[in-house]
């Protein structure tokens, strides 16, 4: 679904990324970390076109509207309600107001936001304005998502509820993902795959691990899977060599 | 009583009431000269007297219609070379260094080329009104469109949102929220602009009632159509509050 082949991105002359390989198929749940500063999120920005790679290619087999992005930030507009929030995707798509709205309703009562919908973000809880973010994404039913560290901000309760959530949705409409995060354990409870970058600039792809942890999955169980404990530490001791080596060598 | 004085308008109204008892004590003690400082009792009356023998109205329709007329034209012409500016680089170039210019300089001193060349009539008024209040909302639409959010441009473009969407769903209501903030400077500037115009040159408005008693030193008279104004200007701030709390709904809930 997504291939991304030897990706090099960059803010001035120097890349913050080089050659970058990665693919995420259909279905799958694909996991980037690295250190703060390996341009992680670049990644997600360059296929989306936010940014213009310096060289290399993505090549996709969807259309773009078909690409979903859940920022870090939750991003709402503020001067729209929760319903306006959730049916923007949807109106600039061409459907009309009342229609839109009405897919916004039905999404935000999934997200358990249905009495919400009339309220403005800044009436809302930091969780609250997370799912109205995620309907927003969902309710253009996209085939692959991008995820930008997106429950960064939140407390461990609410991050896990609300990641359970998503990860459901993702396995119940087989969607692609793409997650960036710096949470180990998280890449591991919810991947298929997690690829390890090196320390910027000039950051690459050090490993790529699949994650043999069925599916469906639920968060907390997963940490007792037989295979959790070994992989965590494989990525661990992926991070900081890489770390180390990127230091020593700098 | 104390419940009462609790309240921040009760407090401000009984601070002027005492000003003004204070003010018209002395004078009637002859602390105070007349000729300087006039009782504000004789204030209201050359004020009841202007509205009583209704010469005031037709001084009042000049510098109304002036401020208004300047304030709507320059809310428009400070939107549109605002968006101009920080949407067309190219024209950005030419538009910004007159700007900064024309905001450098304390703009009233344009007011006797405007009459020049607009005459001694209405037009120089609005003329300068005008340029008061759109350098001013210029540079507040300019910098709103400069300084809005990036997240949310970025956000409404992976929702795959055009520039026409990002116009309307970002930097319109963004740009609303700096041009209300400026909204009561320019009501202030779209009066300073009509004012200081008929002070200039002109045969009736405010400004022009305020250079007659200026040159017969009638104090009463000036510090009357101050408080006109004054008036005046406290409601038009009151309207532009209700309008932003209006328009910026979301702010305030």
């Amino acid at each position: 679904m997504l291939r991304v082949r030897n990706l090099s991105v960059g803010y001035g002359a120097e890349p913050v990324l080089e050659g970058i390989d990665l693919e995420v198929k259909t279905g799958e749940f694909a996991s980037l970390i690295g250190p703060s500063g390996s341009g992680k999120t670049s990644v997600l920005r360059a296929v989306t076109r936010l940014l213009q790679p310096l060289a290399g290619s993505i090549e996709l087999d969807l259309e773009p509207n078909d690409i979903g992005f859940l920022f870090q930030d939750d991003a709402l507009l503020p001067w729209r309600t929760a319903r306006q929030n959730v049916a923007l995707g949807l109106r600039i798509r061409g459907n009309a107001v009342k229609e839109a709205e009405n897919v916004a309703d039905h999404w935000l009562g999934r997200l358990g936001l249905g009495v919400f919908g009339d309220r403005y973000p800044r009436q809302l809880s930091g969780g609250q304005r997370k799912r109205v973010a995620i309907a927003q994404v969902l309710a253009l039913r996209p085939k692959l998502l991008l995820m930008d560290e997106p429950f960064a901000s939140l407390d461990a309760i609410v991050r896990t509820r609300i990641t359970q959530e998503l990860l459901a949705w993702v396995e119940q409409e087989h969607m692609a993902v793409l997650l960036v995060t710096h949470d180990l354990e998280e890449a591991i409870s919810v991947s298929d795959v997690v690829y390890v970058l090196s320390q910027g600039p000039r950051a690459g792809i050090r490993a790529r691990h699949e994650i043999p942890i069925p599916r469906p999955r639920n968060l907390l169980e997963t940490r007792r899977d037989p295979c959790f404990a070994p992989l965590l530490t494989t990525l661990w001791d992926d991070l900081s060599a890489a770390s180390v080596t990127d230091d020593s060598t700098q | 009583m104390k419940r009462l004085l609790d309240h921040t308008t009760v407090r401000r109204v009984v601070a002027l009431l005492l000003l003004l008892a204070l003010w018209e004590t002395a004078s009637r003690l002859n602390w105070l000269d007349p000729f300087y400082a006039p009782a504000p009792s004789a204030i209201g009356k050359v004020l009841f007297s202007l509205f009583a023998e209704g010469q005031i109205w037709t001084h009042l329709e000049a510098t109304f219609s002036a401020a208004m007329l300047g304030l709507v034209a320059g809310l428009a012409l400070g939107i549109v070379l605002g968006f101009v500016a920080a949407l067309m680089p190219l024209l950005a170039q030419l538009i910004e260094p007159v700007m900064i210019l024309l905001n450098a300089i304390p703009r009233v001193i344009l007011a006797p080329l405007f009459v020049i060349w607009l005459g001694i009539e209405l037009a120089s008024k609005v003329a300068l009104a005008l340029i008061l209040v759109a350098v001013l909302i210029f540079f507040a639409v300019y910098s709103g469109i400069k300084e809005v959010d990036q997240r949310l441009v970025e956000r409404v473009r992976t929702l795959g949102g055009d520039r026409r969407v990002l116009i309307r769903e970002v930097y319109v209501p963004s740009v609303t929220a700096w041009i209300m903030g400026s909204l009561k400077v320019a009501v202030g500037f779209a009066f300073t602009g009509a004012i200081v115009g008929e002070f200039v040159a002109s045969s009736r408005g405010l400004g022009y009632l305020l250079q007659f008693a200026q040159s017969s030193y009638n104090a009463a008279l000036t510090i009357a159509l101050i408080t006109l104004i004054m008036a005046f200007v406290i409601v038009l701030f009151a309207i532009s509050e209700w309008l932003e709390r209006r328009l910026l709904r979301w702010r305030y809930v």
